[in-house]
């Protein structure tokens, strides 16, 4: 059976359905913008995402030097110079080594390989049974010295078969037995790099966010890193590393004045914030007073009682430095196209980065005073990044790399402006490596 | 005029404008609900304040599923009672367990020429413990099990604090509007 409900129940419910009661007025000025959170999806869907690009990367990779293993056992010379005879190979540990294009195989010591079989080294004497083991080499175009003699460098030499020869058959079979004594072949890269570019970005159909961007210059951009590469074959690498990414943007046009505090007591944690495109800059230095005609600024502060020329303020700045720095964790691919002393490489892949410094500053040079930071800014994002740069072999251990780099955030850079703020960057990434 | 979701959204893109514009639009209905529950203008300005605040630090939760209205007045409620506990807790009265039943209630019509702002004054006057049992029972229609769980008392204690709370009501609802007979329908 039910209970029937009291009618006093019904009475206030029905007579309080409607009721409204207009609240004080400073409620709202009390009540601070909408502090952005970074939805526990969003996180959880970046470090997928980077995760995902990383394992992808991994899997290609494995897929490639899968699909590209010869029948023959490949492995790498690592010693022929003056010295012959100190040829040794590393068939234990042999890998697949494509073979570039315009390589050509030559006999390294003529007099030492059987007949009928050019292109066959052989291997040292103090291996066994020498006389049959024999390999075919790669020599790069660029070192060949036509009627002399090859001298030919430890890192200038692929060796893309070896085994024993069959004096029967006058065929190379594979072999991995014997073999001892092997130096390791140069297949990482250790370098640092830098990477000047400017930066830009595009509103898509937000008006108020066009007149934002408008209003605002971006910063010189930077990203700097070490990095490690590995080469999967001789003409594909795979590079990571970490690095350090700074962009930003300068706001035009805000007066900056400093002074306030000996006036204005606060509670607040800001008492101005500055609408930008890549969020709210809130002003954690309660010093500071805001200003500007592009209704950007707002404030906590009733109507005049700072009015600088009220205070005697002193203007520290006319315009509010926004920068963003991350940690990035970068992967790439890198294709040789020419292989060569003077080479040309093809690179691509995604960065992996976490916000580490969120700063505003006004003011010049060593004048600056921090502002705030700003609100909105994603703590993660992933960045694609293309680049066909030179390379140049400096000596046999040292390349120098000169490449165009342009870099789109897949991810937006702000939380605030969403999908609608695409910043990318074209820049010139130079650096150093080190074979070893 | 904006449509919730398009304001929504604007809040969530952090548009300050958006933001002030959802809390001049549900503001007056949600202050009256602090007011029913506070008990004082002054803790109900606190309460609208945090609440708001709440409000839009959770509003990528809103699923969009329900009423937008009916989910803010949650929050505000949960706020309000949060700050009960935490004033309240450590002066509450012992469990009770027998229940009062209020003598009778009034039939509806007589309560016609209540305006609201009448029946919000007396739900104001109230003492804290019977107002928020009132308030949760017959106007947000939570039972006494939930409600008992909500402010840590007992369902006895609950449904006496509602009887109490419906008698209360009834001799003021009747001063006000000389209503003198009793009728059945309790």
């Amino acid at each position: 059976m039910f209970e029937r409900e009291p009618n006093i129940d019904i009475v206030f419910r029905n007579g309080l359905k409607n009721l409204e009661v207009l609240p004080p007025a400073d409620v709202w000025d009390s009540i601070p913008p909408m502090p952005l959170r970074h939805s526990r999806l969003r996180v959880i869907s970046g470090i997928a995402a980077g995760v995902a690009a990383m394992v992808s990367l991994t899997l290609l990779a494995t897929w490639y030097v899968r699909n590209n293993n010869s029948p023959v056992l490949l492995s790498e010379v690592t010693t022929l110079d003056s010295d012959a005879g100190d040829l040794m190979l590393d068939i234990a540990k042999a890998m697949p080594v494509s073979r570039p294009a315009e390589a050509k195989i030559i006999n390294l010591i003529s007099t030492a390989t059987p007949s009928g079989n050019d292109g066959q080294i052989p291997v040292p004497p103090t291996v066994s049974e020498t006389t049959e083991l024999v390999a075919s080499a790669d020599i790069p175009a660029t070192d060949d010295v036509p009627d002399r003699p090859a001298r030919l460098f430890t890192d200038e030499i692929n060796v893309v078969a070896a085994g024993r020869f069959d004096e029967a058959t006058k065929n190379l079979k594979p072999s991995v037995s014997d073999l001892t004594g092997v130096k390791a072949a140069q297949r990482f890269l250790v370098g640092a790099s830098l990477s000047p570019a400017m930066g830009f970005s595009r509103s898509g159909e937000n008006a108020r966010l066009a007149e934002l961007i408008n209003s605002e210059k971006t910063r010189p951009a930077y990203t700097t890193g070490v990095s490690v590469a590995y080469k999967i074959s001789d003409r594909l690498s795979i590079q990571s590393g970490i690095g350090l990414s700074s962009i930003g943007q300068t706001i035009s046009d805000v007066a900056v004045y400093a002074g306030l505090s000996n006036h204005y007591a606060v509670k607040s944690s800001y008492l101005y914030s500055v609408e930008t495109a890549s969020g709210l800059i809130l002003a954690g230095n309660t010093d500071l007073y805001l200003t500007d005609s592009k209704d950007r600024v707002g404030t906590l502060i009733q109507g005049n009682m700072a009015d600088p020329s009220k205070y005697n303020l002193t203007r520290v700045g006319s315009d509010i430095q926004q920068v963003f720095r991350y940690l990035e964790l970068p992967v790439m691919l890198r294709y040789k196209l020419i292989d060569r002393k003077v080479g040309l490489n093809l690179s691509g892949g995604l960065a992996y980065g976490v916000l580490v410094d969120n700063s505003a500053y006004t003011g010049q040079g060593s004048e600056l005073i921090r502002v705030g930071h700003t609100e909105g800014v994603s703590s993660f994002n992933i960045s694609s990044q293309v680049g066909l740069g030179m390379e140049y072999n400096i000596s046999r251990k040292v390349i120098f790399n000169l490449e165009p780099v342009f870099r789109y955030y897949v991810t937006p850079l702000s939380e605030i402006s969403g999908s609608l703020y695409k910043p990318y960057s074209v820049g010139f990434s130079s650096g150093f490596f080190f074979k070893f | 005029m904006a449509k919730d979701k398009d304001i929504i959204g604007g809040c969530l893109s952090g548009s300050r404008r958006d933001q002030e514009l959802l809390y001049r639009r549900y503001s007056p209905k949600l202050y009256a609900v602090c007011l029913q529950y506070a008990g004082n203008t002054e803790e109900a300005r606190d309460v609208l304040q945090e609440g708001f605040i709440k409000i839009f630090e959770n509003l990528s939760r809103f699923s969009h599923e329900g009423s937008f209205e009916g989910w803010m007045r949650r929050i505000i409620v949960n706020t309000a009672l949060e700050r009960y506990r935490n004033r309240y807790y450590l002066n509450r009265v012992d469990d009770i367990d027998e229940v009062t039943e209020p003598e009778a209630a009034p039939d509806t019509d007589d309560f016609a020429g209540l305006e609201a702002y009448d029946l919000l004054n007396m739900i104001m006057e109230l003492p804290p413990k019977y107002r928020m049992v009132f308030n949760l029972y017959a106007i947000e229609g939570y039972s006494h099990k939930e409600i008992g769980e909500m402010l840590g008392i007992s369902e006895g204690t609950s449904k006496s604090n509602l009887s109490r709370a419906r008698e209360i009501l009834q001799k003021k609802v009747m001063i006000l509007t000389g209503v003198t007979r009793r009728m059945v329908n309790v």
